[in-house]
């Protein structure tokens, strides 16, 4: 079982910095994926679905926790750059024909180098200042796309041709998932390595404290324009997976709210933590679903019932945010760990 | 866990199934959302086109069972909640606006489901792109054609210019469609403004028009952007003369403007509440005395659901229980003429066109009631 004995003791360096703590925690991951990859051969479409939404938000969820969970930055433009990354893949695949694994993350890159640009303010400016210049970023980009019609095809987007992987066209959830899915995993496991890496600890630095991080020799402007470009990375390949997805990227997709709902996420599942943005986005994607639900059964038997859950949907997005505030402000994350310190020591807990 | 359970409730819900005749259609709209002022009523038409068929002998017998979906305007919810029609096994699809409509053009195109939505764009309208899509009503840019053809006949000057907001909705009637129609009808185009869709002030760009003294202004905005412009215009003293496109004319705008709105145009292919010798106007006061007797008066976007709502009823009708998409597809595109009691010019969906009225009026604000100046002008 997870037993380390009366702590968690290390002999080597390699053990202190292994992905895995213990077997059991590289056992528990093995079944996880094992349950991802039999998930969808037992659910119906609408349910795949979901579970893309919610791997393409992972996506998102991640990078953006780099940015503002890691290295203390706040961006309000998450939504603006993975535009940019869906008008780059949309772009990339219908003028220039690149095939979708060219495409993703040559949008990944595109959004990284506008994101990092964007970032340049970040070193003058912080907290509410920053979130603010990030907010910029978010209606000049949009104003741009509506603009430069021969790349975007303007306020109509673009429409493209769905993925295809030697010939399969991936043109339905179930397909999709298996884009999704192993990109998702990689991305997120590469976002662990690079928070454990220098990289990751010079993030840390800068947030918990910048002039101390640069006395200590750490390039400030260079790694915050780092962080600001892994984060647009992320953002642009979730971007070009929602473009593949649907397969017509219009600037309506990416609005102020795409960028308010990625911070939401963040912010639920727990700043800092990348499991955090997986909890997170997971439960953001799911919850208008479940509200939803919850209206349909109760619309069979009460009828007027149906519109207020409707209306209780819009409400239920800034109450949940609230009461995590106030009563979880660390996340989900956080909550995770107390539920499993709890059974490791149950039932003997003092 | 919480995947078990989702995977649960999921079970619980194929568990439900199928039973008896019924016929489901899946509609999408927004009532908590940013168009909610307009997709409320619209959605109120909706549901009485629906109870009135169901009282009138469904489908051919078969009974209409309506999955009605607030998306509050959201196009991932607009996404999900049509995943679940698919899942249901609706056999149509209203849906909404421009954008969710636009995104989903794909899916219905490989799902084979048709899909008829209140987005009056251009190319929704074109089978080759959206082989799935039908609208009932006039584009957007067949609108601006008719106004622009008013002016023509009726100007003095010939000079007109686009108030618009920087949006897909806002643009899709003057770029470049009204641009190239202007120059085609010899009707010179003087200025452009952008006026936003919940600006309180417009002001400054009014200022910026007068200098190029238009004689008409052509108006691509909702009733709240409108007001605005039509407030602003009466006190700074413009001699301009407004027409606007379907979403800014309505009872509302004079609700909401009162003595100011006096005298403003607007084109639709929909009849009002007020032009009682509408034969369907009368249809749908008695419709209104059956089912909600405490309503006297209904705005237009609810003529509109129901207007829409009824041709694709109509369809399911013709369609002789053969449900299936092609067969649906193919039901439509032979509608000719299609009378909807003259709530709106005659339906018409070919191959080649689901642009379903190609005909609409143009309206005036006279002593606050919304009368038509004109009989119906075709777009081409």
């Amino acid at each position: 079982m997870n037993y380390t004995n009366c702590g968690n003791f290390k002999c080597s360096y390699e053990k202190d910095a292994a992905l895995f703590q213990t077997l059991f925690s590289r056992l528990c991951i093995g079944v996880f994926l094992v349950m991802l990859v039999a998930l969808p051969f037992l659910m119906d479409h609408y349910f795949i679905y979901i579970l893309n939404m919610i791997l393409i938000a992972v996506i998102g969820a991640v990078g953006l926790n780099i940015l503002t969970g890691f290295t203390g930055l706040i961006s309000l433009g998450q939504g603006a750059f993975m535009a940019v990354g869906a008008f780059g893949a949309g772009y990339l695949s219908s003028q220039v024909g690149l095939p979708f694994f060219l495409a993703i993350p040559a949008a990944g890159v595109i959004a990284a180098l506008v994101g990092a640009f964007f970032g340049i303010p970040s070193l003058r400016l912080k907290g509410l200042y920053l979130s603010i210049a990030t907010l910029a970023a978010q209606f000049i980009i949009e104003f741009i796309i509506i603009r430069a019609e021969p790349i975007t095809g303007g306020v109509q987007g673009l429409s493209i041709d769905y993925a295809r992987f030697f010939g399969i066209p991936i043109n339905d959830d179930f397909r999709f998932y298996w884009l999704a899915l192993p990109l998702a995993v990689t991305m997120t496991l590469l976002a662990t390595n690079i928070v454990r890496s220098k990289i990751g600890r010079a993030f840390l630095s800068v947030r918990d404290n910048y002039i101390a991080a640069e006395a200590m020799g750490i390039n400030l402007f260079h790694y915050k324009l780092t962080a600001f470009a892994i984060s647009s990375f992320y953002a642009g390949v979730a971007g070009s997976l929602w473009a593949y997805y649907t397969t017509i990227v219009t600037v309506e997709n990416f609005t102020i709210m795409v960028s308010i709902q990625y911070l939401s996420m963040i912010i639920i599942g727990g700043l800092g933590s990348i499991l955090g943005s997986i909890f997170g986005a997971t439960f953001l994607i799911v919850l208008p679903e479940a509200l939803q639900f919850i209206s349909n059964m109760a619309a069979g038997q009460f009828p007027a019932v149906s519109q207020i859950v409707g209306a209780l949907k819009e409400m239920a997005f800034g109450l949940v945010i609230i009461l995590f505030l106030l009563f979880e402000p660390e996340g989900l994350a956080r909550r995770w760990r107390l539920i499993k310190a709890y059974w490791k020591l149950w039932p003997f807990s003092y | 866990m919480k995947k078990m359970i989702v995977f649960a409730l999921g079970l619980l819900l194929v568990s439900q199934g199928v039973f008896a005749a019924t016929v489901k259609i899946g509609v999408l709209m927004d009532e908590s959302g940013g168009t909610g002022d307009v997709g409320k009523p619209y959605g109120e038409g909706i549901k009485d086109a629906v109870n009135w068929f169901n009282d009138n002998g469904g489908i051919n017998g078969d009974k209409i069972e309506m999955i009605y979906v607030d998306y509050a305007y959201k196009i991932p919810q607009a996404i999900s909640a049509y995943k679940q029609f698919k899942r249901q096994k609706v056999v149509a699809v209203h849906g909404w606006g421009t954008g969710d409509t636009e995104a989903m053009v794909k899916f219905v195109t490989e799902d084979k489901i048709p899909f008829f939505s209140a987005s009056y764009s251009q190319h929704l309208t074109e089978p080759d792109k959206a082989p799935y899509n039908f609208i009932v009503g006039p584009t957007y840019g067949d609108q601006t054609s008719a106004a622009l053809k008013y002016i023509k006949e009726h100007g003095k000057d010939k000079t007109v210019a686009f108030l618009y907001n920087d949006s897909g909705f806002g643009r899709a009637p003057f770029f470049p469609h009204g641009e190239e129609k202007a120059r085609e009808l010899a009707v010179k185009l003087v200025d452009t403004q952008v006026i936003g869709l919940k600006d309180l002030d417009a002001t400054s760009q009014l200022l910026n028009m007068k200098k190029a003294d238009p004689e008409y202004a052509l108006i691509q905005q909702t009733y709240m952007a409108t007001s605005t412009i039509l407030k602003d215009s009466a006190k700074l003293g413009l001699k301009t003369q407004y027409i606007g496109l379907n979403w800014t004319l309505g009872e509302k705008l004079v609700e909401l403007v009162g003595d100011a709105a006096e005298g403003f145009m607007g084109t639709s292919g929909f009849a009002f509440w007020d032009n009682e010798e509408v034969k369907g106007i009368q249809f749908l006061k008695e419709l209104n005395q059956k089912y909600h007797p405490g309503i006297t008066s209904r705005p237009v976007n609810y003529i509109q659901g129901f207007s829409s709502m009824y041709v694709l009823l109509s369809g399911l009708r013709l369609a002789d229980k053969d449900y299936s998409g092609e067969n649906l597809k193919k039901v439509y595109e032979s509608m000719k003429d299609f009378d909807t009691m003259g709530l709106t010019a005659p339906v018409t969906f070919t191959p080649e066109s689901h642009a379903g009225v190609s005909a609409m009026k143009i309206y005036r604000i006279e002593k606050g009631k919304i009368k038509p100046i004109t009989d119906y002008i075709y777009a081409e």
